[in-house]
């Protein structure tokens, strides 16, 4: 069975929490380059891997991780805020 | 400390180290045909040589060996699943490589296999799975051991 590839904002939420990516793999537990491999998104997490850095960033995973491809945070703070506006 | 050597030079190590493997075995089986057998010999050693560097600096120096050699335990996940795939790859690889061998000896009606084929077969058996993961594998390799854990915990090191 052939995964399907995953996008994610691993790169971006790191640096906004001015994190390494050593400390977050020290963190998590795994290594650097797997953090590395995440970002490029050439690797798919395990369930356990992906709620690890869920719990990490305090987001849902859904925020993080997503089958399509992600548009950027701003984007997506813009279309919230004006939900909320709208409400 | 990991060495960071590039993929292409990485990959020209492992072409060396299987070709030197392979010129050990081809100037010892052409020295035995000739009168003067000494410059295969020498060319077998010269080959023994390469094939000693080119295994420190394609498997040792690149921490491929040690990527394919660590437990279970202290790899991460993708590690485990490329380590995985590496193995199951190489024992396809090896089989065929034996079966090859073997039948061919048989079919040159050689006799069995001699001590230097098999002591290649049996390197080739220990250096594929890191030949594997060293040709695919798109970045350097660093593996975290429980020592250097320690060493990283009690020296604050990045």
């Amino acid at each position: 069975m052939k995964s399907r590839k995953l996008y994610n904002r691993i790169s971006v939420l790191r640096k906004e929490k001015n994190v390494s990516r050593q400390e977050l793999a020290d963190v998590i537990g795994v290594n650097f380059q797997t953090i590395g491999y995440l970002e490029r998104e050439e690797y798919n997490p395990s369930l356990d891997l992906a709620f690890k850095i869920s719990e990490f960033f305090g987001l849902p995973i859904e925020i993080i991780f997503s089958p399509q491809p992600l548009k950027p945070l701003f984007e997506e703070i813009i279309e919230l805020k004006k939900k909320i506006g709208g409400n | 400390m990991n060495h960071q050597i590039s993929k292409s030079n990485r990959r020209n190590w492992i072409i060396l180290n299987l070709l030197s493997m392979t010129f050990i075995v081809i100037f010892f089986y052409t020295g035995k045909y000739f009168e003067q057998p000494y410059l295969f010999f020498a060319g077998g050693a010269i080959s023994l040589v390469l094939l000693i560097i080119s295994f420190k600096m394609g498997f040792v120096k690149t921490k491929l060996w040690r990527l394919v050699h660590t437990k279970k335990e202290d790899l991460d996940e993708r590690q485990i699943l490329v380590v995985l795939n590496a193995l199951r790859y190489s024992y396809v690889v090896f089989v065929m490589f034996c079966l090859v061998i073997i039948y061919g000896f048989a079919l040159v009606n050689k006799g069995p296999i001699n001590v230097l084929v098999a002591a290649c077969l049996l390197y080739s058996a220990h250096v594929l799975p890191a030949v594997i993961i060293g040709w695919t594998e798109k970045r350097s390799v660093t593996v975290k051991t429980v020592n250097n854990i320690i060493l990283i915990a009690y020296f604050n090191l990045p």
